[in-house]
């Protein structure tokens, strides 16, 4: 039986491995309440892993209406936000606590 | 300044808006109001602990904690919203003799009201619904505002910005509870019981959107974009997201959250109905 539920974990993990593997990987950078690339292609109908950097020492917010998405990212922590599958389009996003200067864009292109 | 006023604003309306709901109710069913004095207290206390654990909370589950917290905090909101409604619906949907009752005696609905609102839960579900939604959109206020807590030039303006924003914020929320406390009893109770359902359907799409945000849900296409009729970022998109979780793009899964939300209460209140529809037609065949 405990073999049985080891090579179920053993698969499971396989599995898990495999489904991070599949999803796209992209990375944004705050840097003195800017984003870092501003504008982020990625591809159309793809889940996407988008991980956010924040290296100033304060914290922001990662938003977008467009995206559906919010997320507090402390100073000098970074965050992972899963977005899409989205259909090609510009995706606008901001960062809530300095939106004058935070601004960036997601293009999804096919 | 201008940003510390709308960030405020939107993280206080909606806890705002729920406070002034319940405050009204209380006052229709002449219930004290000192549970919104233990509610403020437990909520701005959350808040303030959610933001101080803030990076071990983010960090913790792999960088999900943010998310699976705020869905909790929201589902345990959703539940006891769902519970306060269903001991309003026989209220809502009364038998017709009733309300010849009520007609003949005014002071009837009073009794009736009171007989299942001073069920010992209600101060409870009140204290929950509160304090948790405080906890939660505060939290953000205080990470805001330790951002400036080494420049006192610019701490000064945010200060002054968060409290015209708390203040506008409140304002609503004293408008909501006047435009609900001197609502007619007869129609207080229908639209509040709408009011809570609906609202109780806009937070379920906030914890589909977390589960989403966290890779855990898949957000497929939007049903639909509504965004072109009301934009989010317009002030009737704002007031209508803190009230009714207004999503100009809703998925599919979170169409299937509302629903499975808003389900409980919407049959209770088809149950009700019929049995009054059933009562009504044997007394006249």
């Amino acid at each position: 039986m405990k073999r049985i539920i080891n090579r179920a974990a053993y698969i499971g993990l396989l599995l898990c491995a495999f489904a991070q593997a599949e999803t796209p990987t992209f990375t944004i950078e705050i840097r003195d309440h800017l984003f870092y690339p501003a504008q982020l292609v990625i591809p159309a109908n793809t889940k996407v892993k988008l991980v956010v950097i924040n290296r100033d020492p304060t914290p922001e917010e990662f938003e977008s209406y467009e995206l559906n998405r919010e997320k507090v990212i402390m100073g000098g922590a970074q965050a992972i936000i899963f977005i899409g599958p989205l259909p090609p389009g510009d995706f606008p996003f901001f960062g809530e606590f300095n939106p004058k200067t935070a601004q960036g864009m997601i293009r999804v292109e096919n | 300044m201008v940003d510390a006023v709308l960030l405020i604003l939107r993280e206080v309306l909606e806890a705002a808006l729920i406070l002034s709901l319940l405050l009204a109710l209380s006052f229709k069913l002449q219930l004290q109001f000192r549970w919104s004095l233990v509610a403020l207290g437990a909520g701005i206390i959350g808040s303030w602990l959610l933001a101080h654990y803030a990076y071990e909370i983010a960090a913790a589950m792999e960088g999900t904690g943010q998310e699976l917290l705020n869905a909790a905090l929201y589902t345990i909101v959703i539940l006891s919203l769902i519970t306060l409604g269903l001991l309003f619906v026989p209220l809502v949907f009364k038998t017709p003799q009733v309300f010849t009752a009520e007609e003949n005696n005014p002071a009837g609905i009073d009794k009736a009201l009171a007989s299942n609102s001073h069920h010992p839960l209600m101060y409870y579900l009140f204290i929950v619904i509160v304090s948790f939604s405080l906890a939660r959109e505060a939290s953000e206020i205080w990470i805001y505002l330790s951002a400036f807590a080494n420049k006192p030039d610019y701490l000064s303006s945010a200060l002054v910005g968060s409290a015209i924003g708390a203040g506008i914020g409140l304002s609503l929320g004293a408008i909501t509870y006047f435009v609900f406390a001197f609502m007619p009893k007869k129609i207080f109770l229908p639209i509040f019981l709408a009011v809570i359902t609906l609202l109780a359907g806009g937070l379920s799409l906030q914890v589909a959107k977390q589960l989403m945000q966290i890779g855990w849900l898949d957000s497929g296409a939007p049903l639909w974009d509504s965004a072109f009729l009301v934009d989010e970022h317009s002030w009737v998109g704002e007031l209508l997201y803190a009230l009714l979780g207004y999503d100009a793009r809703p998925t599919p899964v979170q169409g299937a959250f509302y629903l499975l939300t808003i389900a409980p209460i919407l049959l209770a209140s088809l149950w009700h109905a019929w049995g009054v529809h059933l009562t009504s037609s044997s007394k006249h065949p």
